[in-house]
Order: C-alpha cells, then sequence, then structure tokens
C-alpha cells in the first residue's frame, strides 16, 4: 500500500505524538507521585492510604457498590436483552431506541433528574407522606441507594447493549432444542445462554465495573460527602487538601480495580462452560 | 381407535391474529413413519411445534401415549425434535451434545457414557466425540443432531425437513439412514417436508396439507394413484389438470372435446398419461427434453401447454413441429371439485 514503511509511519505520528505528549506523559508523571519518596521509590503512600480507616471504608464502599452495581446490571440487563432479542423487528427496534436513548443524555442532567425522584420534596417522598407512610419526609439523597441507584441507571444501558448483541449470535432454535431436551428455563440460562453470551458479560461487566469506579458526578451530586466514592475522594485530595500523593495512589488503585475486574471476569468466563 | 398413539384434536394454532391453522384432527399410531407434507406455509412446521410443545395452541388438544399434553411444557414432554438448523449447541463438542438432555436427567455418568456411545454408534459417528459442531460436515451435523434426540428415547420424534440441507447424495444416504433407525428403534417418526419424492418414499403415511387443512391422507401408493383434489394431484406430479364441461375438458385458455362423458367434474393426466404421436388433438411443440427412457414434450394446443412424456422410440420431434395427442379415459384421474 505505502511505498515504504516510514510513509506509513508517519501517518500515525500525529496519534502517537497527541496520544504520548498529552496523554500518557502527564499520566505517567502524576502516577509517578504515588512511588515517590524523599529517599526515591517507595511505597509508603499506599501504606499511609490504608493506614487510614476513612480511606479503607472509601475503597471498600467503592469495591462494594461497583460489585452491586455490575452484578444488578448483569442481572436487569440479562432479562431485558432476552425480551428484546425475542421481540418481533419493529418493536424490538422501539425498545432498543429506548434503553440507548439515555446514553444521549448528559448524565449531569440525568443525575439531577434522581433529586427531582429522591429529594426531600421529590415524588417518592410526596407520595410517602401522601400515604402515611411517614409523618416527616425521609432522606434518601446522599445515601448508598440514592449512588447505587444512580450508577445502575447511569451504566445499565451499556450491559443491555452488550448483552443484545451477544445474544443476537445465539443460533436459531437453540434455545427451543434445549427445551425439548428437558431443559427448564433456569437450565437454559446457565447451560445455554450464558455460556453463548459470556463474551458479552465480560465486556459488559467490565464496562458497568469501570464506569461505576470512575464515575464522578454521580457520586458527588447523589452521595456528596456523607457517601465517600474513590472518585470523590481523589477530588478532595487534589482541589481541597492539595495532596498530589494520596490523589496518585487513588489514581493507581482505580486503575489496577479495573483491570482486576477484568480479569476475574475473563477468568469466570473461561472457568468451565 | 385403540392404537392411537398421537392424538390431535380441534387444533387450533395462531400467530397473533393469523389463523395458522384451524381445527386440525390427526391420529397417528405407534410406531408409524408420518409425513407432513405441504408447500412452505402450509401449517406443517406450525403443527410439529405445538406437538413438541414449543407453541401453545389456541384451543384443541394433544394427547400422547393417553396422556392430555395441551397444556405441558416443553421440557417435559418427552419428545424428540430434529430441527432443520439442526440446532446444536456450538459451545459443547459433539459428545456433550449428545448427553446434554442425559445430563438433565442426572443419570450415573457410566450410563450417560454409555447411552452417548451407543447413540453415536447408532448414527456412525463413534470417533467424532471431540469434534464441536462447527468442526463437522452438513451430513454429519444432522445426524448428531439426530443422536442426540434418540439417546432421550423419545415417545415421539419430530423432524422438521430432516433432509432438504443435505446434498443430492448425503439426502439419499441419510433417507435409508432415516429408515433403519426407525426400524431399528421402533420410535414414532413424524416429518414435516415440502418434498413429494422424499414423502413417498419414507413415509407409511402421508398428511397433505393446504393452509392449515388436510387436503388428503393415506398411503403414498394412495396419494400417489389417488389423489382426490387439484391441490393433491398437482402435488403428485399430475401436471395437466382441467375443468370438465360436458364431453369436454376446459380452462382459461380454450377447450377440447373429450370423446366421453367423465362423471367427474376435474380429470387430471400426468405427463405419462398423455399419449403422443397418434390422437384427436393437435399442438405446436415448444419445449423438448430429453430425459433417459423418454422425451418430455411441452405441446401448445387448445387448452394452452399441454405436458406430456413420448417413449423414446418413438420419432423425436422438434420444436415449432406439429403433433398429435391424446387425453385417454385410461389414464385420466377424476378430481372432485
Amino acid at each position: 500500500m505505502f511505498r515504504n514503511r516510514r510513509e506509513g509511519l508517519a501517518l500515525a505520528l500525529p496519534a502517537a505524538i497527541f496520544s504520548t505528549l498529552l496523554f500518557l506523559v502527564p499520566v505517567a508523571i502524576l502516577l509517578s507521585e504515588a512511588f515517590r519518596s524523599d529517599t526515591g521509590f517507595s511505597l509508603q503512600g499506599y501504606v499511609d492510604f490504608f493506614a487510614s480507616p476513612l480511606n479503607r471504608s472509601v475503597f471498600l464502599r467503592t469495591l462494594k457498590l461497583g460489585v452491586l452495581v455490575a452484578g444488578s446490571a448483569a442481572i436487569i440487563g440479562y432479562a431485558a436483552a432476552f425480551c428484546i432479542v425475542n421481540l418481533p423487528g419493529k418493536a424490538r427496534g422501539t425498545v432498543f431506541g429506548m434503553v440507548v436513548l439515555p446514553l444521549m443524555i448528559s448524565p449531569v442532567a440525568r443525575t439531577y433528574a434522581w433529586i427531582v425522584i429522591l429529594g426531600r420534596t421529590g415524588i417518592v417522598n410526596d407520595a410517602i407522606v401522601g400515604l402515611g407512610l411517614s409523618a416527616s419526609p425521609i432522606r434518601l439523597l446522599f445515601t448508598e441507594t440514592a449512588v447505587f441507584l444512580g450508577l445502575l441507571q447511569l451504566f445499565l444501558p451499556l450491559m443491555i447493549i452488550s448483552l443484545v448483541s451477544a445474544m443476537e449470535n445465539i443460533p436459531r432454535d437453540v434455545i427451543p432444542a434445549a427445551r425439548v431436551l428437558g431443559a427448564s428455563w433456569l437450565n437454559v440460562f446457565f447451560k445455554v445462554i450464558l455460556p453463548l453470551t459470556k463474551e458479552g458479560l465480560v465486556i459488559g461487566g467490565t464496562l458497568v465495573f469501570t464506569g461505576a469506579l470512575t464515575a464522578y458526578i454521580t457520586p458527588a451530586i447523589l452521595g456528596g460527602s456523607k457517601v465517600l466514592m474513590l472518585e470523590t475522594l481523589l477530588y478532595q485530595k487534589v482541589n481541597v487538601s492539595n495532596d498530589f500523593v494520596s490523589a496518585s495512589v487513588i489514581a493507581m488503585i482505580l486503575i489496577a480495580m479495573s483491570f482486576a475486574a477484568n480479569l476475574v471476569l475473563k477468568r469466570i468466563a473461561t472457568a468451565r462452560s | 381407535m385403540s392404537d392411537t398413539f398421537v392424538q390431535l384434536t380441534d387444533l387450533t394454532l395462531t400467530y397473533g391474529k393469523n389463523i395458522a391453522v384451524p381445527a386440525l384432527n390427526l391420529s397417528i399410531r405407534e410406531g408409524e413413519l408420518i409425513a407432513l407434507l405441504g408447500p412452505s406455509g402450509c401449517g406443517k412446521t406450525t403443527t410439529m411445534r405445538a406437538i413438541a410443545g414449543l407453541l401453545a395452541p389456541a384451543s384443541g388438544s394433544i394427547h400422547i401415549d393417553g396422556r392430555d399434553v395441551t397444556r405441558l411444557a416443553a421440557n417435559k414432554r418427552g419428545i424428540g425434535l430434529v430441527f432443520q438448523s439442526y440446532a446444536l449447541f456450538p459451545h459443547l463438542n459433539a459428545f456433550e451434545n449428545v448427553a446434554f438432555g442425559l445430563r438433565l436427567q442426572k443419570l450415573p455418568e457410566a450410563e450417560i457414557k454409555s447411552r452417548t456411545e451407543q447413540g453415536m454408534a447408532t448414527v456412525g459417528l463413534s470417533g467424532f466425540e471431540g469434534r464441536k459442531p462447527a468442526e463437522m460436515s452438513g451430513g454429519q451435523q444432522q445426524r448428531l443432531a439426530l443422536a442426540r434426540s434418540l439417546v432421550m428415547r423419545p415417545k415421539v420424534l419430530l423432524l422438521d425437513e430432516p433432509l432438504s440441507n443435505l446434498d443430492a447424495r448425503l439426502r439419499l444416504e441419510m433417507r435409508t439412514e432415516l429408515q433403519r433407525v426407525q426400524k431399528e428403534t421402533g420410535v414414532t417418526m413424524v416429518f414435516v417436508t415440502h418434498d413429494q419424492a422424499e414423502a413417498l418414499a419414507l413415509a407409511d403415511r402421508i398428511v397433505l396439507m393446504q393452509q392449515g387443512k388436510i387436503e388428503q391422507l393415506g398411503t403414498p401408493a394412495q396419494l400417489y394413484a389417488q389423489p382426490e383434489t387439484a391441490f393433491a394431484a398437482e402435488f403428485m406430479g399430475f401436471e395437466n389438470i382441467f375443468k370438465v364441461a360436458g364431453d369436454s375438458v376446459q380452462n382459461d385458455h380454450g377447450s377440447l372435446p373429450l370423446g366421453y362423458r367423465p362423471d367427474s367434474a376435474i380429470l387430471a393426466w400426468r405427463p405419462d398419461g398423455v399419449r403422443v404421436g397418434q390422437g384427436p388433438h393437435q399442438g405446436r411443440v415448444t419445449a423438448c427434453s430429453f430425459a433417459g427412457g423418454h422425451r418430455e414434450y411441452v405441446i401448445d394446443s387448445a387448452l394452452g401447454p399441454v405436458k406430456a412424456n413420448a417413449d423414446i422410440a418413438l420419432p423425436e420431434a422438434q420444436i415449432g413441429d406439429s403433433l398429435s395427442f391424446d387425453l385417454p379415459q385410461a389414464t385420466a384421474r377424476p378430481l372432485r371439485a
């Protein structure tokens, strides 16, 4: 195609320079903070970070919410994807469009919508007070539940899209064949659907888990400082306490968690069909 | 009937608002090989899916071996179904495909192994245990799907267009294979096909269907020699079908006097039944093809194109030649309107 290799490389150069200078280098410098001390290379930053009970609880909460959001998205996602795949042509496009639509709306707007629903004078509290279930509005915002709901709603479409495309590749008649051979619907799911869609689950799971870990706006608005996550903590470290070492440590932990999640999911997927 | 094994009573099947099969009644005997024959969209596959439990009937009932299974889920019917697409599990090897149903029954491992190996041997696939379906030929996949159903020892084995995806040579091979398996296992088989040659060759009885209704039911010999309607006759190779009016036959093109007065509404002739080279009628040859023992002519006559087979011993007529022919009473098949 090219007269020589150099011409081909020249075309890749702008992208390479752009990524290296503007992304990789700053990130490397930032992350190297996480390993620096007065005496040179050190893991002291990590030791200090995990020594703090607050940091430990923020880390565990982030992990817990990430797992819960990804797990719930998988369960709801499988049900939704199975339904979508089995809809007739036109209805299928409509429902799938409804699933994708939220992705075209800013996460800020979508998160503020939850305030309308969960706030002191929101829809849910109006209903609770109106029905006499409680004399005064109860606190729904700034709880883990609020953050969980916000993140789930934010990232569920990614899981559904991954699972729908995975399910579309299941050969026709394979599920009826399993039924006729005596498989209950539970058997059909675990012995046919799950093994044939595991790639989709790994992709969807990684996207949702990583998304939940690294989302800033949703935990910031729905959790505030009462429900700190690693991402909101990171922001505090940088903007409030100017503690760049801790910020770098958190950033490294987030990256490590994302890679770990992908590895764990892949391991589960290839374990045994 | 005391020996009825599968009984469909007033079975009505619908897709949304469309009625695919209206009030079907059919009795199938134990050990019988039944063909559901008809053009695509005649309801034959729909009927089969209903027997398997994959489609809930709008009304009517299905009895198998004396038991009402109308409301029974597909996984509890004890029926085998070989899909047209084979529907093998792509993530499992051949052995695990065949063992799939046995494993669900939580049988002892030794029994699963022996029955699976026996099943694969029955269809001539011993040694292919470790292959994935994608690594097997169409014929092998077909036999694997058959083995997967057979090892379950189904009460009834349903086959959807079992030979349609195979090439001509494999088709003949699988035809004998299916007959052999059926004789060996004695399983009641219902297969769906649009190919009348396949139905005639394989089935004990043929159910000819059109628009969800049974057009005619009978042995291959009955259907072949004595079709009762124009639809059945056309399906069985009567290519010349004409309305009767008094002592002549007619269609949209025109009419021809017969010289005798038939007492049926419609008459039909196979190309073999039309006499060529002599007779009261004249036509012009518009097509001629050599077919081994005979020549196949299309003769343009007062009735439009008439299809006729002439013995190879007769002198060959060229396209454009005038040819005399006769529609003899002896080879005419009377049909009801």
